[in-house]
């Protein structure tokens, strides 16, 4: 490809990046923002929330913040305000440069329904501290929400997808791209099926709650991952400057995932009053996942090979790089609890609470962070400010999440360990939550220290917004690192 | 090199550098996969499979919890009758209360009472059919209008020895087993309507059912029966 680089259309290349950039900016920005906010919230919150649970009298005992409705408003801030929002603003990103197509018309319109999906958390988020909650996982906020959510989310979706059908893509298959792209197809798909089978089919029984579990492992396996990945499958060669090193473990890990991703879900409920072949299946699947997330994290692994020392220095780079490492973890922790033989020690049990965060924060939340640290810089025109704030952010990321994930699945298993011990059959069930306060205190003071990274990152992408960074033409990285990457490249450029 | 554009400039010849120094994107190349990954990947989905047959080992799914459809040899019989009648006695719970002290004057005590720690026979009529009228329990009288109902006719004979078992094994109680086999005697010996009084159950109050009590740790070293 040096043939490309060193052509006279570089110039002619780095303007119709630009341009495409412009084009996407406000979409891009205002998901972000408002994503940095609601994460902001979301975080709070998980120390609010895990505070209530061993201590059931912080802050009095006002109805509004017991911890059976913090939860919940934790969680939905964190899939909703944080999570779909940054997600949608990467993929129309990443989308529109891989496609090399501008954005057209429907950038009102994307405002527009950024500003109602945002107007309609708050107000769904605000019900459930109301006690209007639907009780059902993920799906709390009140029936009103999901048909605007949908609708707004398809607001996006479908710019996002036309750009795929126009696409100029002199570089053949990439696989980002059919990431994005089935995640805008998969999204709506699971959305409408499990709100209209939780909210309009009357009498469901025992399948609403497995089909409660299947919209969240859903939500999860087809559209957190493939963002996820799509992010690291951009912007790892995109930094290293290398290709992604095996076209075929990339089409074969998308494929296994695009098939079995949708699989799962009933095995939450195993030993439950749910059909065995539903439940037999989801087990199946979700021990199989770990191929396709064994595939995905080798073949990053194989692409960053060498290059470690961009790892460091590049934030972009070290977010995503440990994003790719929790994907095979989350593999793993979904197999846990799916599998019969240990599944049956730990549903029911703070793992599931493991389980949602090294998906949702560990793996998905470090890609989207790595890309809003690429992103934002081309879109506002100014620099990260300060290395130490995107330092911090990284290092009580990583260990934050960390603490959690370990806490919560030990906590779980100790749970189901007590709980199916024969020898303990006279334990109160208050023993068993008492056991766990340890851990629940662990993922309090974790949540604090993410919550405090995350109000910096708020602070940091909100002048970043206001076109308040640094005025300079160096990237910010981590390390002043020579002779490679970015430094090195933009003397390439200024040369040509 | 000029300067960063300002953001809403609409000339792009000046364009960020964040932009130009971008390095350009490459098509995947085709690097071989290590085959010790492509092992380790087909033992996954052979143990993923297992789940698809249930379990390899036994055939069948392994209900792990105590008294389970399949694990319920687990526990000791003893301890899973304890775990059982703890839960059964919620029903009991209502008048003679959690610690089994009953409430006095009211309702009388098993706790330390010679009627639960005496012979099995009197106990199992007792529950079987109910008790009425005036009766003496550890040296007080009591005389609840309409009595102790008969819990026979609503609980299986295995429920209702899981609950005279836990009763004569807590608040300091240490009696033997209860077995479904003695109840299911002392119901086909006795087929009355009628709640008993204390005068027709004297005959029984030293009187343990004959049967066997299950082997194992725990209370079942107690005699068996004590003619």
């Amino acid at each position: 490809m040096d043939s490309t680089s060193n052509s006279p259309d570089l110039a002619a290349d780095n303007q119709r990046r630009a341009a495409i950039d412009k084009s996407v900016r406000g979409p891009v920005l205002f998901l972000f923002l408002n994503g940095a906010f609601w994460l902001m919230l979301s975080t709070i919150l998980g120390v609010l929330s895990a505070a209530k649970l061993f201590a059931p009298s912080f802050l009095g005992d006002c109805e509004f913040i017991t911890y059976g409705r913090l939860q919940p408003v934790h969680i939905n801030a964190l899939v909703y305000g944080w999570g779909i929002q940054v997600a949608l603003g990467i993929m129309l990103w990443i989308m529109a440069r891989r496609s090399g197509q501008e954005l057209r018309g429907g950038k009102a319109t994307m405002i527009a329904a950024g500003i109602f999906w945002n107007i309609t958390i708050t107000v769904g988020l605000l019900s459930i501290l109301l006690g209007k909650s639907t009780s059902m996982e993920w799906l709390e906020m009140p029936k009103f929400a999901w048909p605007v959510l949908l609708l707004c989310f398809l607001a996006y979706a479908w710019p996002i997808a036309r750009m795929f059908g126009r696409a100029f893509r002199p570089e053949g298959f990439m696989v980002s791209t059919w990431y994005i792209l089935g995640a805008c197809f998969w999204f709506p798909w699971i959305f409408v099926t499990a709100n209209v089978a939780l909210h309009c089919l009357p009498g469901l029984g025992a399948l609403g709650a497995g089909i409660n579990a299947w919209y969240v492992h859903s939500v999860i396996l087809l559209f957190f991952v493939p963002v996820g990945v799509a992010a690291a499958y951009y912007f790892i060669p995109k930094i290293t400057g290398q290709p992604i090193a095996s076209q075929q473990l990339a089409s074969f890990g998308f494929w296994a995932l695009a098939i079995l991703g949708g699989w799962t879900g009933m095995q939450k409920f195993m030993g439950g009053p749910l059909p065995f072949w539903m439940v037999a299946i989801g087990s199946t699947v979700g021990v199989l996942l770990l191929v396709p997330f064994g595939l995905v994290g080798l073949n990053h692994h194989l692409t960053a090979l060498g290059k470690h020392d961009a790892v460091s220095c590049s934030p972009t780079l070290r977010f995503i790089f440990f994003g790719s490492i929790f994907l095979p973890v989350t593999g793993i922790i979904l197999a846990l609890s799916s599998a019969f033989w240990t599944g049956a020690s730990i549903q029911f049990t703070q793992a599931w609470y493991a389980l949602q965060t090294v998906s949702v924060y560990g793996f998905f939340s470090m890609c989207a962070f790595g890309a809003v640290y690429y992103i934002t810089p081309r879109l506002a025109g100014c620099e990260w400010l300060s290395v130490r704030l995107i330092r911090n952010h990284f290092w009580f990321s990583v260990y934050g999440v960390s603490t959690i994930v370990i806490m919560s699945l030990v906590a779980g298993w100790q749970q189901g360990a007590d709980l199916n011990n024969p020898e303990y059959w006279n334990l109160d069930f208050m023993n068993h939550v008492l056991n766990s306060r340890p851990y629940v205190m662990a993922r309090a003071i974790a949540w604090a220290l993410i919550s405090f990274s995350n109000i910096f990152f708020l602070l940091h992408l909100m002048l970043m917004v206001a076109g308040l960074g640094r005025r300079s033409n160096a990237p910010t990285l981590l390390h002043r690192s020579h002779g490679h990457d970015d430094t090195q490249t933009s003397a390439q450029a200024s040369h040509a | 090199m000029s300067a960063p554009a300002h953001p809403d400039s609409t000339d792009l010849d000046r364009i960020h550098a964040a932009v130009k120094r971008e390095k350009v994107d490459q098509p995947p190349s085709n690097m071989p996969a290590p085959m010790w990954a492509i092992f380790l990947l087909m033992l996954v989905s052979i143990i993923a499979g297992a789940q698809l047959g249930q379990s390899p080992l036994t055939g069948r799914v392994v209900d792990v919890r105590p008294g389970g459809s399949s694990g319920g040899d687990a526990l000791d019989p003893f301890q899973l009758a304890m775990k059982k009648g703890s839960s059964g006695y919620s029903v009991c719970g209502g008048c003679h209360q959690g610690n089994g002290n009953g409430i006095p004057g009211q309702f009388p005590p098993l706790a330390g009472s010679e009627w639960v720690n005496g012979g099995t026979e009197r106990l199992i009529r007792v529950a079987q059919h109910g008790l009425v009228g005036a009766i003496t329990v550890k040296g007080q009288g009591y005389n609840t209008p309409g009595g102790m109902m008969g819990f026979g006719a609503a609980m299986s004979a295995q429920d209702l020895a899981n609950v005279l078992t836990y009763v004569r094994n807590s608040w300091g109680n240490e009696g033997s087993m209860v077995t479904k086999e003695m109840v299911e005697k002392v119901r086909s010996e006795e087929k009355r309507a009628t709640q008993w009084t204390e005068a027709d159950l004297k005959p029984f109050a030293d009187k343990n059912v004959p049967g066997d009590v299950p082997a194992g740790p725990g209370a079942t070293a107690a005699p068996a029966a004590k003619k």
